[in-house]
Protein backbone atom coordinates (compact mmCIF):
# COMPACT_ATOMS: atom_id res chain seq x y z
CA UNK A 1 0.00 0.00 0.00
CA UNK A 2 0.92 3.90 -0.10
CA UNK A 3 2.52 3.61 3.39
CA UNK A 4 4.69 2.15 5.48
CA UNK A 5 4.83 0.78 8.72
CA UNK A 6 7.61 2.23 10.37
CA UNK A 7 7.17 1.50 14.40
CA UNK A 8 6.50 -0.99 16.59
CA UNK A 9 3.24 -1.90 16.64
CA UNK A 10 2.60 -1.28 20.80
CA UNK A 11 2.73 2.39 19.37
CA UNK A 12 -0.71 2.23 17.89
CA UNK A 13 -0.08 3.01 14.36
CA UNK A 14 2.07 5.62 13.74
CA UNK A 15 2.42 5.08 10.01
CA UNK A 16 5.36 6.67 8.11
CA UNK A 17 3.74 8.67 4.96
CA UNK A 18 5.59 9.00 2.07
CA UNK A 19 6.37 12.76 1.22
CA UNK A 20 5.69 11.97 -2.61
CA UNK A 21 1.81 11.40 -1.63
CA UNK A 22 2.15 14.79 -0.41
CA UNK A 23 3.35 16.47 -3.50
CA UNK A 24 1.67 14.61 -5.83
CA UNK A 25 -1.88 13.28 -4.26
CA UNK A 26 -2.77 15.94 -1.27
CA UNK A 27 -1.74 19.29 -2.74
CA UNK A 28 -2.80 18.80 -6.00
CA UNK A 29 -6.10 17.50 -5.11
CA UNK A 30 -6.46 20.87 -3.38
CA UNK A 31 -5.37 22.91 -6.31
CA UNK A 32 -7.21 21.30 -8.66
CA UNK A 33 -10.23 22.13 -6.99
CA UNK A 34 -9.51 25.59 -6.40
CA UNK A 35 -9.01 25.98 -9.72
CA UNK A 36 -12.23 23.89 -10.57
CA UNK A 37 -14.10 26.41 -8.08
CA UNK A 38 -12.65 29.46 -10.45
CA UNK A 39 -13.09 27.73 -13.25
CA UNK A 40 -16.96 27.07 -12.17
CA UNK A 41 -17.44 30.43 -11.35
CA UNK A 42 -16.23 32.12 -14.75
CA UNK A 43 -19.01 29.59 -16.45
CA UNK A 44 -21.52 30.73 -14.25
CA UNK A 45 -20.80 34.09 -15.07
CA UNK A 46 -20.91 33.33 -18.75
CA UNK A 47 -24.00 31.26 -18.50
CA UNK A 48 -25.86 34.08 -17.03
CA UNK A 49 -24.14 36.91 -18.95
CA UNK A 50 -26.75 38.64 -20.27
CA UNK A 51 -28.70 38.84 -17.05
CA UNK A 52 -32.15 37.91 -15.56
CA UNK A 53 -34.39 38.90 -18.84
CA UNK A 54 -35.92 42.35 -18.22
CA UNK A 55 -40.07 41.89 -17.98
CA UNK A 56 -41.94 43.30 -20.59
CA UNK A 57 -44.05 46.68 -20.01
CA UNK A 58 -47.38 44.63 -19.63
CA UNK A 59 -46.02 42.23 -17.07
CA UNK A 60 -44.78 44.64 -14.58
CA UNK A 61 -47.85 46.81 -15.24
CA UNK A 62 -49.63 43.11 -13.87
CA UNK A 63 -47.70 43.34 -10.81
CA UNK A 64 -47.47 46.63 -9.74
CA UNK A 65 -51.39 47.24 -9.82
CA UNK A 66 -51.41 44.97 -7.04
CA UNK A 67 -49.30 47.28 -5.30
CA UNK A 68 -51.78 50.27 -6.00
CA UNK A 69 -54.42 48.63 -4.68
CA UNK A 70 -52.40 47.83 -1.76
CA UNK A 71 -51.42 51.66 -1.35
CA UNK A 72 -54.94 52.93 -1.86
CA UNK A 73 -56.40 50.06 1.00
CA UNK A 74 -53.29 51.83 3.63
CA UNK A 75 -53.39 55.45 2.99
CA UNK A 76 -56.44 55.78 1.28
CA UNK A 77 -57.63 57.73 4.19
CA UNK A 78 -55.76 60.80 2.80
CA UNK A 79 -58.03 62.01 0.45
CA UNK A 80 -61.22 62.83 0.34
CA UNK A 81 -64.26 60.30 0.19
CA UNK A 82 -65.22 61.17 -3.13
CA UNK A 83 -61.65 60.59 -4.68
CA UNK A 84 -61.32 57.19 -2.56
CA UNK A 85 -64.69 55.49 -3.91
CA UNK A 86 -63.88 56.32 -7.48
CA UNK A 87 -60.66 54.64 -7.33
CA UNK A 88 -62.03 51.88 -5.52
CA UNK A 89 -64.84 51.25 -7.60
CA UNK A 90 -62.06 51.80 -10.66
CA UNK A 91 -59.92 49.56 -9.55
CA UNK A 92 -62.25 46.66 -8.47
CA UNK A 93 -63.20 46.66 -11.55
CA UNK A 94 -60.45 46.65 -13.41
CA UNK A 95 -59.54 43.85 -10.94
CA UNK A 96 -62.66 41.83 -12.20
CA UNK A 97 -62.90 42.35 -15.87
CA UNK A 98 -58.79 41.92 -16.02
CA UNK A 99 -58.10 45.19 -17.75
CA UNK A 100 -54.68 44.81 -16.20
CA UNK A 101 -53.84 41.42 -16.96
CA UNK A 102 -50.75 40.93 -19.44
CA UNK A 103 -52.98 38.77 -21.50
CA UNK A 104 -56.84 39.71 -20.79
CA UNK A 105 -57.82 36.67 -23.27
CA UNK A 106 -56.55 34.20 -21.50
CA UNK A 107 -57.96 35.24 -18.05
CA UNK A 108 -60.37 32.04 -17.53
CA UNK A 109 -57.72 29.58 -18.51
CA UNK A 110 -55.50 28.15 -16.02
CA UNK A 111 -51.79 28.93 -16.31
CA UNK A 112 -49.95 26.72 -18.87
CA UNK A 113 -47.18 25.15 -17.43
CA UNK A 114 -45.18 25.02 -20.29
CA UNK A 115 -45.51 28.84 -21.18
CA UNK A 116 -42.51 29.49 -22.82
CA UNK A 117 -41.28 32.25 -20.04
CA UNK A 118 -41.53 29.76 -17.61
CA UNK A 119 -39.89 26.62 -19.73
CA UNK A 120 -37.19 29.44 -19.87
CA UNK A 121 -36.34 30.01 -16.21
CA UNK A 122 -36.32 26.21 -16.10
CA UNK A 123 -33.97 25.67 -18.42
CA UNK A 124 -31.88 28.62 -16.45
CA UNK A 125 -31.79 27.10 -13.28
CA UNK A 126 -30.96 23.85 -14.89
CA UNK A 127 -27.94 25.14 -16.80
CA UNK A 128 -27.09 26.80 -13.65
CA UNK A 129 -27.55 23.26 -12.18
CA UNK A 130 -25.26 21.36 -14.88
CA UNK A 131 -22.22 24.10 -14.45
CA UNK A 132 -22.57 22.54 -11.13
CA UNK A 133 -22.82 18.99 -11.12
CA UNK A 134 -21.03 18.21 -13.75
CA UNK A 135 -16.94 19.54 -12.45
CA UNK A 136 -18.03 17.44 -8.69
CA UNK A 137 -18.42 14.25 -10.79
CA UNK A 138 -15.65 14.44 -12.99
CA UNK A 139 -13.22 15.27 -10.00
CA UNK A 140 -14.65 12.46 -7.89
CA UNK A 141 -13.97 10.30 -10.08
CA UNK A 142 -10.53 11.10 -11.14
CA UNK A 143 -9.85 11.30 -7.17
CA UNK A 144 -11.56 7.45 -6.96
CA UNK A 145 -10.28 6.01 -9.98
CA UNK A 146 -6.37 7.36 -9.35
CA UNK A 147 -5.63 7.90 -5.47
CA UNK A 148 -8.52 5.49 -4.00
CA UNK A 149 -7.19 3.69 -0.97
CA UNK A 150 -4.43 6.43 -0.11
CA UNK A 151 -4.20 7.98 3.00
CA UNK A 152 -3.21 11.57 3.05
CA UNK A 153 -3.21 13.00 6.54
CA UNK A 154 -3.56 12.50 10.36
CA UNK A 155 -5.85 15.22 12.29
CA UNK A 156 -3.94 16.36 15.31
CA UNK A 157 -6.66 15.81 17.37
CA UNK A 158 -8.18 12.44 18.66
CA UNK A 159 -11.73 11.70 17.52
CA UNK A 160 -14.79 9.00 18.14
CA UNK A 161 -15.21 6.59 16.05
CA UNK A 162 -18.04 7.74 14.51
CA UNK A 163 -15.82 9.84 12.34
CA UNK A 164 -15.02 6.81 10.55
CA UNK A 165 -17.04 6.23 7.73
CA UNK A 166 -16.50 10.73 7.60
CA UNK A 167 -12.97 10.40 7.12
CA UNK A 168 -11.69 6.80 5.78
CA UNK A 169 -14.19 6.68 2.66
CA UNK A 170 -12.95 4.29 0.18
CA UNK A 171 -10.65 2.67 2.85
CA UNK A 172 -11.85 -0.19 4.06
CA UNK A 173 -9.59 -1.38 7.42
CA UNK A 174 -11.62 -1.80 10.41
CA UNK A 175 -8.55 -1.56 12.57
CA UNK A 176 -7.11 2.00 11.55
CA UNK A 177 -7.12 4.84 13.44
CA UNK A 178 -9.70 7.41 12.74
CA UNK A 179 -7.53 10.36 12.55
CA UNK A 180 -5.78 9.18 9.48
CA UNK A 181 -7.85 10.76 6.10
CA UNK A 182 -8.20 9.15 3.16
CA UNK A 183 -8.20 10.50 -0.24
CA UNK A 184 -11.78 10.65 -0.90
CA UNK A 185 -12.55 12.06 2.21
CA UNK A 186 -10.10 14.78 1.72
CA UNK A 187 -12.26 15.51 -1.35
CA UNK A 188 -14.86 15.73 0.42
CA UNK A 189 -13.16 18.26 3.25
CA UNK A 190 -12.22 20.29 0.49
CA UNK A 191 -15.43 20.72 -1.10
CA UNK A 192 -17.18 21.50 2.22
CA UNK A 193 -14.11 24.17 3.55
CA UNK A 194 -12.90 25.93 0.31
CA UNK A 195 -16.11 28.15 0.59
CA UNK A 196 -13.98 30.90 2.79
CA UNK A 197 -11.41 30.61 0.20
CA UNK A 198 -13.50 30.93 -2.66
CA UNK A 199 -14.77 34.05 -1.00
CA UNK A 200 -11.12 35.20 -0.90
CA UNK A 201 -10.09 35.39 -3.59
CA UNK A 202 -13.36 36.05 -5.92
CA UNK A 203 -15.40 37.82 -3.51
CA UNK A 204 -18.45 37.14 -1.48
CA UNK A 205 -20.96 36.68 -4.09
CA UNK A 206 -19.09 33.67 -6.34
CA UNK A 207 -21.12 30.67 -8.26
CA UNK A 208 -17.85 28.41 -7.03
CA UNK A 209 -18.93 27.05 -3.93
CA UNK A 210 -20.00 23.61 -4.22
CA UNK A 211 -22.03 24.26 -0.74
CA UNK A 212 -24.11 26.15 -2.48
CA UNK A 213 -25.70 23.71 -5.01
CA UNK A 214 -26.47 21.51 -2.14
CA UNK A 215 -28.62 24.85 -0.37
CA UNK A 216 -30.30 25.23 -3.32
CA UNK A 217 -31.73 21.89 -3.86
CA UNK A 218 -34.18 21.78 -2.01
CA UNK A 219 -35.52 25.36 -2.87
CA UNK A 220 -35.88 24.10 -5.97
CA UNK A 221 -38.73 21.98 -5.62
CA UNK A 222 -40.62 25.20 -4.58
CA UNK A 223 -42.35 27.73 -6.50
CA UNK A 224 -38.75 28.95 -7.07
CA UNK A 225 -38.50 27.30 -10.80
CA UNK A 226 -40.88 29.78 -11.90
CA UNK A 227 -44.30 28.36 -11.65
CA UNK A 228 -46.17 31.03 -13.33
CA UNK A 229 -48.40 32.83 -11.27
CA UNK A 230 -52.08 33.28 -12.04
CA UNK A 231 -52.55 36.76 -11.80
CA UNK A 232 -56.01 37.05 -12.41
CA UNK A 233 -56.50 35.17 -9.60
CA UNK A 234 -54.31 37.10 -7.42
CA UNK A 235 -56.39 40.48 -9.10
CA UNK A 236 -59.75 38.92 -7.82
CA UNK A 237 -58.35 38.46 -4.32
CA UNK A 238 -56.91 42.32 -4.15
CA UNK A 239 -60.25 43.24 -5.07
CA UNK A 240 -62.36 41.09 -2.54
CA UNK A 241 -59.75 43.23 -0.07
CA UNK A 242 -60.61 46.67 -1.99
CA UNK A 243 -64.29 46.00 -1.64
CA UNK A 244 -64.15 45.64 2.08
CA UNK A 245 -61.54 48.28 3.02
CA UNK A 246 -64.56 50.86 4.81
CA UNK A 247 -62.96 54.62 4.24
CA UNK A 248 -62.74 56.58 7.76
CA UNK A 249 -61.18 60.09 6.41
CA UNK A 250 -57.96 61.69 7.92
CA UNK A 251 -59.55 65.08 7.30
CA UNK A 252 -63.10 64.56 9.00
CA UNK A 253 -62.47 67.04 11.67
CA UNK A 254 -58.91 68.11 11.25
CA UNK A 255 -59.79 72.22 11.77
CA UNK A 256 -61.15 70.97 15.08
CA UNK A 257 -57.85 69.00 15.70
CA UNK A 258 -55.70 72.15 14.28
CA UNK A 259 -57.60 73.99 16.92
CA UNK A 260 -57.15 72.09 19.41
CA UNK A 261 -53.43 71.95 18.59
CA UNK A 262 -53.28 75.51 19.67
CA UNK A 263 -55.00 75.32 22.39
CA UNK A 264 -58.29 77.44 20.79
CA UNK A 265 -60.33 74.33 21.67
CA UNK A 266 -60.32 71.67 24.23
CA UNK A 267 -59.68 68.50 22.51
CA UNK A 268 -62.38 66.46 21.83
CA UNK A 269 -63.44 63.04 20.74
CA UNK A 270 -65.09 62.99 17.13
CA UNK A 271 -68.62 62.05 18.66
CA UNK A 272 -68.85 65.26 20.89
CA UNK A 273 -67.45 67.58 18.12
CA UNK A 274 -70.70 66.00 15.71
CA UNK A 275 -73.01 66.99 18.58
CA UNK A 276 -71.14 70.62 18.71
CA UNK A 277 -71.44 70.86 15.06
CA UNK A 278 -75.43 70.69 15.14
CA UNK A 279 -75.92 72.80 17.92
CA UNK A 280 -73.49 76.06 16.79
CA UNK A 281 -75.54 77.79 13.90
CA UNK A 282 -78.14 76.80 11.56
CA UNK A 283 -75.56 76.13 9.07
CA UNK A 284 -74.03 73.45 10.67
CA UNK A 285 -77.64 71.65 11.57
CA UNK A 286 -78.02 71.89 8.04
CA UNK A 287 -75.01 70.45 7.37
CA UNK A 288 -74.97 67.38 10.15
CA UNK A 289 -78.58 66.17 8.79
CA UNK A 290 -76.81 66.03 5.28
CA UNK A 291 -73.80 64.24 6.69
CA UNK A 292 -76.29 62.01 8.19
CA UNK A 293 -77.98 61.18 5.02
CA UNK A 294 -74.62 60.96 2.88
CA UNK A 295 -73.49 58.74 5.04
CA UNK A 296 -75.86 56.29 3.67
CA UNK B 1 -0.21 79.59 -8.10
CA UNK B 2 -2.89 77.59 -8.05
CA UNK B 3 -3.74 74.90 -5.10
CA UNK B 4 -2.99 71.66 -5.91
CA UNK B 5 -5.78 69.69 -7.21
CA UNK B 6 -7.23 67.13 -4.36
CA UNK B 7 -9.13 64.50 -6.98
CA UNK B 8 -9.72 62.57 -4.09
CA UNK B 9 -12.11 65.22 -2.69
CA UNK B 10 -13.68 66.22 -6.46
CA UNK B 11 -14.44 62.44 -6.57
CA UNK B 12 -16.01 62.09 -3.52
CA UNK B 13 -17.98 65.40 -4.34
CA UNK B 14 -19.34 64.15 -7.77
CA UNK B 15 -20.28 61.11 -5.97
CA UNK B 16 -22.43 62.76 -3.21
CA UNK B 17 -24.24 64.83 -6.08
CA UNK B 18 -24.89 61.36 -8.53
CA UNK B 19 -26.30 59.65 -4.97
CA UNK B 20 -28.50 63.07 -4.04
CA UNK B 21 -29.52 63.98 -7.67
CA UNK B 22 -27.98 67.33 -7.66
CA UNK B 23 -27.56 69.17 -11.43
CA UNK B 24 -25.33 71.15 -10.44
CA UNK B 25 -23.92 70.85 -13.70
CA UNK B 26 -21.76 74.10 -13.47
CA UNK B 27 -19.61 72.57 -10.01
CA UNK B 28 -19.47 69.01 -12.59
CA UNK B 29 -17.86 70.46 -15.09
CA UNK B 30 -15.38 72.38 -13.33
CA UNK B 31 -14.06 69.20 -11.30
CA UNK B 32 -15.02 66.38 -14.02
CA UNK B 33 -12.83 68.40 -16.40
CA UNK B 34 -10.49 69.00 -14.99
CA UNK B 35 -10.37 64.98 -13.77
CA UNK B 36 -10.34 64.18 -17.39
CA UNK B 37 -7.71 66.93 -18.51
CA UNK B 38 -4.92 66.22 -15.75
CA UNK B 39 -5.38 62.28 -15.72
CA UNK B 40 -6.81 61.53 -12.61
CA UNK B 41 -9.60 59.70 -14.57
CA UNK B 42 -7.51 56.06 -13.84
CA UNK B 43 -7.70 56.37 -10.07
CA UNK B 44 -11.91 56.11 -10.18
CA UNK B 45 -11.61 52.37 -10.90
CA UNK B 46 -14.96 51.37 -11.92
CA UNK B 47 -17.38 54.47 -11.05
CA UNK B 48 -15.55 56.22 -14.08
CA UNK B 49 -18.46 55.29 -16.26
CA UNK B 50 -20.52 56.72 -14.12
CA UNK B 51 -18.55 59.14 -13.81
CA UNK B 52 -18.43 60.14 -17.50
CA UNK B 53 -22.11 59.94 -17.45
CA UNK B 54 -22.94 62.83 -15.30
CA UNK B 55 -19.84 65.01 -16.99
CA UNK B 56 -21.48 64.37 -20.13
CA UNK B 57 -24.90 65.65 -19.03
CA UNK B 58 -23.54 68.54 -17.29
CA UNK B 59 -21.52 69.29 -20.07
CA UNK B 60 -24.64 68.96 -22.34
CA UNK B 61 -25.99 71.66 -19.76
CA UNK B 62 -23.34 74.19 -20.36
CA UNK B 63 -23.07 73.82 -24.43
CA UNK B 64 -19.15 72.41 -23.68
CA UNK B 65 -19.29 70.23 -26.68
CA UNK B 66 -15.77 69.03 -26.72
CA UNK B 67 -15.53 67.94 -23.15
CA UNK B 68 -19.11 66.02 -23.98
CA UNK B 69 -17.69 64.44 -26.80
CA UNK B 70 -14.82 63.03 -25.55
CA UNK B 71 -17.22 61.64 -22.26
CA UNK B 72 -19.55 60.08 -25.08
CA UNK B 73 -16.31 58.46 -27.06
CA UNK B 74 -15.45 56.62 -23.85
CA UNK B 75 -18.28 55.35 -23.43
CA UNK B 76 -19.42 54.27 -26.00
CA UNK B 77 -16.04 52.51 -26.55
CA UNK B 78 -16.88 50.69 -23.48
CA UNK B 79 -20.98 49.67 -23.85
CA UNK B 80 -20.97 49.63 -28.00
CA UNK B 81 -24.73 48.69 -27.55
CA UNK B 82 -26.08 49.49 -24.51
CA UNK B 83 -29.26 51.30 -24.20
CA UNK B 84 -28.22 53.49 -21.83
CA UNK B 85 -25.36 55.08 -24.15
CA UNK B 86 -27.86 55.10 -26.53
CA UNK B 87 -30.34 57.14 -24.54
CA UNK B 88 -27.09 59.64 -24.02
CA UNK B 89 -26.27 60.06 -27.61
CA UNK B 90 -30.32 60.95 -27.88
CA UNK B 91 -29.60 63.47 -25.71
CA UNK B 92 -27.00 64.89 -27.72
CA UNK B 93 -29.20 65.02 -30.40
CA UNK B 94 -32.23 67.30 -28.22
CA UNK B 95 -29.18 69.17 -27.48
CA UNK B 96 -28.07 69.99 -31.08
CA UNK B 97 -31.90 70.31 -31.14
CA UNK B 98 -32.09 67.32 -33.59
CA UNK B 99 -35.70 66.73 -32.03
CA UNK B 100 -36.77 64.07 -34.28
CA UNK B 101 -33.69 61.93 -34.75
CA UNK B 102 -34.04 61.85 -30.92
CA UNK B 103 -37.21 60.59 -30.99
CA UNK B 104 -36.48 57.95 -33.54
CA UNK B 105 -33.66 56.74 -31.45
CA UNK B 106 -35.87 56.87 -28.58
CA UNK B 107 -38.41 54.78 -30.38
CA UNK B 108 -35.95 52.30 -31.46
CA UNK B 109 -34.71 51.48 -27.51
CA UNK B 110 -38.18 51.30 -26.67
CA UNK B 111 -39.17 48.44 -29.91
CA UNK B 112 -36.47 46.71 -28.23
CA UNK B 113 -37.30 46.93 -24.43
CA UNK B 114 -40.76 48.71 -23.92
CA UNK B 115 -40.14 48.61 -19.95
CA UNK B 116 -37.33 50.75 -20.41
CA UNK B 117 -38.15 53.97 -17.94
CA UNK B 118 -35.28 56.19 -18.89
CA UNK B 119 -36.55 56.34 -22.81
CA UNK B 120 -39.68 56.48 -21.95
CA UNK B 121 -39.14 59.87 -19.70
CA UNK B 122 -36.87 61.21 -22.64
CA UNK B 123 -39.62 60.92 -25.20
CA UNK B 124 -42.31 62.56 -23.34
CA UNK B 125 -39.57 65.51 -22.65
CA UNK B 126 -39.19 65.58 -26.42
CA UNK B 127 -42.75 66.03 -26.37
CA UNK B 128 -43.02 68.63 -23.80
CA UNK B 129 -39.41 70.48 -25.78
CA UNK B 130 -41.62 70.29 -29.45
CA UNK B 131 -44.36 71.31 -27.40
CA UNK B 132 -46.75 69.08 -28.08
CA UNK B 133 -48.30 68.80 -24.84
CA UNK B 134 -51.14 66.47 -25.34
CA UNK B 135 -48.87 63.86 -26.44
CA UNK B 136 -46.66 64.53 -23.40
CA UNK B 137 -49.81 64.15 -21.29
CA UNK B 138 -51.24 60.97 -22.90
CA UNK B 139 -47.33 59.67 -22.97
CA UNK B 140 -47.32 60.07 -19.17
CA UNK B 141 -50.23 58.74 -18.18
CA UNK B 142 -49.71 55.63 -19.94
CA UNK B 143 -46.57 55.63 -18.40
CA UNK B 144 -47.88 56.35 -14.95
CA UNK B 145 -50.85 54.08 -15.40
CA UNK B 146 -47.50 50.98 -14.95
CA UNK B 147 -45.29 52.89 -12.64
CA UNK B 148 -47.83 54.64 -10.99
CA UNK B 149 -45.65 55.11 -7.61
CA UNK B 150 -43.17 57.24 -9.43
CA UNK B 151 -43.98 60.72 -7.57
CA UNK B 152 -42.00 62.82 -9.83
CA UNK B 153 -43.75 61.83 -12.86
CA UNK B 154 -47.26 62.44 -11.34
CA UNK B 155 -45.95 66.24 -10.26
CA UNK B 156 -45.10 66.57 -13.78
CA UNK B 157 -48.53 65.41 -15.20
CA UNK B 158 -50.24 67.77 -12.55
CA UNK B 159 -47.81 70.81 -13.96
CA UNK B 160 -48.92 69.91 -17.61
CA UNK B 161 -52.58 69.92 -16.70
CA UNK B 162 -52.25 72.75 -14.92
CA UNK B 163 -50.96 74.80 -17.60
CA UNK B 164 -54.25 73.99 -19.14
CA UNK B 165 -56.69 75.24 -16.20
CA UNK B 166 -57.53 71.17 -16.12
CA UNK B 167 -58.01 71.85 -11.89
CA UNK B 168 -59.73 68.57 -11.55
CA UNK B 169 -57.20 66.40 -13.40
CA UNK B 170 -54.36 67.67 -11.92
CA UNK B 171 -56.00 67.65 -8.25
CA UNK B 172 -56.12 63.62 -9.48
CA UNK B 173 -52.29 63.53 -9.59
CA UNK B 174 -52.32 65.02 -6.34
CA UNK B 175 -54.37 62.77 -4.94
CA UNK B 176 -52.24 59.66 -6.18
CA UNK B 177 -49.13 61.67 -4.81
CA UNK B 178 -50.77 62.07 -1.28
CA UNK B 179 -51.94 58.24 -1.58
CA UNK B 180 -48.03 57.76 -2.43
CA UNK B 181 -46.35 60.02 0.47
CA UNK B 182 -49.49 60.83 3.01
CA UNK B 183 -46.99 62.89 5.57
CA UNK B 184 -45.29 64.76 3.12
CA UNK B 185 -46.99 68.11 4.14
CA UNK B 186 -45.61 69.86 0.65
CA UNK B 187 -48.48 67.52 -1.08
CA UNK B 188 -51.22 68.75 0.91
CA UNK B 189 -50.57 72.28 0.28
CA UNK B 190 -50.07 71.88 -3.66
CA UNK B 191 -53.58 69.39 -3.46
CA UNK B 192 -55.06 72.48 -1.42
CA UNK B 193 -54.31 75.45 -3.84
CA UNK B 194 -55.46 73.10 -6.70
CA UNK B 195 -58.25 73.14 -4.94
CA UNK B 196 -58.62 76.51 -4.02
CA UNK B 197 -58.27 77.81 -7.55
CA UNK B 198 -60.97 75.55 -8.94
CA UNK B 199 -63.44 77.94 -7.69
CA UNK B 200 -66.30 75.78 -6.66
CA UNK B 201 -67.74 76.01 -2.95
CA UNK B 202 -67.47 71.60 -2.72
CA UNK B 203 -63.80 72.34 -2.84
CA UNK B 204 -63.42 75.62 -0.79
CA UNK B 205 -64.54 74.12 2.29
CA UNK B 206 -62.01 70.71 1.04
CA UNK B 207 -58.82 73.36 0.33
CA UNK B 208 -59.44 74.75 3.68
CA UNK B 209 -59.37 71.10 5.66
CA UNK B 210 -56.29 70.64 3.66
CA UNK B 211 -54.73 73.88 4.39
CA UNK B 212 -55.70 73.04 7.82
CA UNK B 213 -53.70 69.74 7.24
CA UNK B 214 -50.37 71.29 6.26
CA UNK B 215 -50.58 73.60 9.54
CA UNK B 216 -51.05 70.11 11.44
CA UNK B 217 -48.72 68.17 9.73
CA UNK B 218 -45.66 71.00 9.48
CA UNK B 219 -46.30 73.52 12.29
CA UNK B 220 -46.79 77.39 11.72
CA UNK B 221 -46.48 76.52 7.86
CA UNK B 222 -46.99 80.48 6.78
CA UNK B 223 -48.13 79.76 3.41
CA UNK B 224 -50.85 77.43 4.23
CA UNK B 225 -51.83 79.94 6.92
CA UNK B 226 -52.23 82.33 4.63
CA UNK B 227 -54.34 79.93 2.55
CA UNK B 228 -56.05 79.55 5.73
CA UNK B 229 -57.09 83.13 5.30
CA UNK B 230 -58.01 83.49 1.83
CA UNK B 231 -59.89 80.74 2.08
CA UNK B 232 -61.75 83.11 4.80
CA UNK B 233 -61.81 86.21 2.82
CA UNK B 234 -63.55 84.35 -0.04
CA UNK B 235 -66.38 83.11 2.38
CA UNK B 236 -66.56 85.98 4.74
CA UNK B 237 -66.84 87.96 0.90
CA UNK B 238 -69.60 85.47 0.01
CA UNK B 239 -70.87 84.34 2.90
CA UNK B 240 -74.73 84.83 2.17
CA UNK B 241 -73.90 82.80 -0.80
CA UNK B 242 -72.33 80.72 0.89
CA UNK B 243 -74.86 79.30 3.06
CA UNK B 244 -77.51 79.00 0.37
CA UNK B 245 -74.54 76.99 -1.65
CA UNK B 246 -74.84 74.85 0.85
CA UNK B 247 -78.13 73.56 0.20
CA UNK B 248 -77.72 73.41 -3.33
CA UNK B 249 -74.45 71.73 -2.49
CA UNK B 250 -76.00 69.29 -0.34
CA UNK B 251 -78.95 68.16 -2.93
CA UNK B 252 -76.33 67.76 -5.22
CA UNK B 253 -74.31 65.51 -2.91
CA UNK B 254 -76.38 63.40 -1.77
CA UNK B 255 -78.39 62.87 -4.87
CA UNK B 256 -74.68 61.08 -6.03
CA UNK B 257 -75.16 57.83 -4.32
CA UNK B 258 -71.45 57.03 -3.88
CA UNK B 259 -69.43 59.91 -3.75
CA UNK B 260 -70.29 61.71 -0.04
CA UNK B 261 -69.57 65.16 -0.05
CA UNK B 262 -66.80 66.85 1.87
CA UNK B 263 -68.52 67.80 4.95
CA UNK B 264 -68.55 71.51 5.58
CA UNK B 265 -67.54 73.71 8.15
CA UNK B 266 -69.62 75.98 9.95
CA UNK B 267 -68.91 79.90 9.63
CA UNK B 268 -67.81 80.14 13.40
CA UNK B 269 -65.05 77.62 13.23
CA UNK B 270 -64.08 79.58 9.86
CA UNK B 271 -63.47 82.63 11.72
CA UNK B 272 -61.90 81.10 14.51
CA UNK B 273 -58.90 79.62 11.96
CA UNK B 274 -58.85 82.90 10.17
CA UNK B 275 -57.96 84.18 13.13
CA UNK B 276 -55.67 81.25 14.58
CA UNK B 277 -53.52 81.86 11.45
CA UNK B 278 -53.46 85.72 11.44
CA UNK B 279 -52.19 85.18 14.72
CA UNK B 280 -49.68 82.48 14.12
CA UNK B 281 -48.58 84.84 10.97
CA UNK B 282 -48.50 87.85 13.08
CA UNK B 283 -46.25 85.72 15.30
CA UNK B 284 -43.84 83.35 13.17
CA UNK B 285 -43.02 87.32 10.96
CA UNK B 286 -42.32 89.05 14.28
CA UNK B 287 -39.91 86.13 15.25
CA UNK B 288 -38.72 85.88 11.39
CA UNK B 289 -37.61 89.50 11.80
CA UNK B 290 -34.70 88.92 14.53
CA UNK B 291 -33.12 85.58 12.49
CA UNK B 292 -34.35 85.85 9.38
CA UNK B 293 -35.07 82.16 9.25
CA UNK B 294 -38.73 82.33 7.57
CA UNK B 295 -38.36 85.43 5.86
CA UNK B 296 -37.10 83.58 2.77
CA UNK B 297 -41.43 82.31 2.52
CA UNK B 298 -42.68 85.67 1.88
CA UNK B 299 -41.87 85.84 -1.86
CA UNK B 300 -43.98 82.68 -1.86
CA UNK B 301 -47.36 83.54 -0.14
CA UNK B 302 -47.54 86.48 -2.51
Amino acid sequence: MSYQVSSSPTESQALYLDPAIRDWVLIPIMVVMVLVGVFRDQVTVLLSGSGPKKPVLKAIRETRVLVRGATLRSYGNHIPPSSFYSRKSYLANAYEKGYYLKNPIAMNQTVNPMDPQGMEMMMEGMKKNFAMIIPQTVIMGWVNFFFSGFVLIKMPFPLTLRFKSMLQRGVETSDMDVTWVSSLSWYFLNLFGLRSIFSLLLGEDNAADGMRDMTAMPQMGASATGQPQNYHKLHLAEKENLELTPHAWELEDVEYRLLAQYGKRPRISITETNERNEGSSSVSEYKGKGRKKGGK
Amino acid sequence: MAPPFEYKLAIETLHELRKSGERKSELVISLGGRLIREGYIGKLGDDVWSVYEQIFVAALDHREEALAKTCLENLEKRFPNSPRVKILEGMKLEAEEKLDDALKLYDEILEEDDSNIAATKRRIAIFKAKGQDQQAMEALSHYLDAFYNDAEAWLELSSLYLNYHLYKQAGFCLEELILLQPQNHLYHLKYAEILYTCDNIDNITLALKEFCRVVELCEDHVRALYGIKLVFNLSSVSIISFSTNFCVCIYQCTSRLLSVRTSSIDVKTISELNSLASERISKVYSKGNNNNNNSDEIPNCS
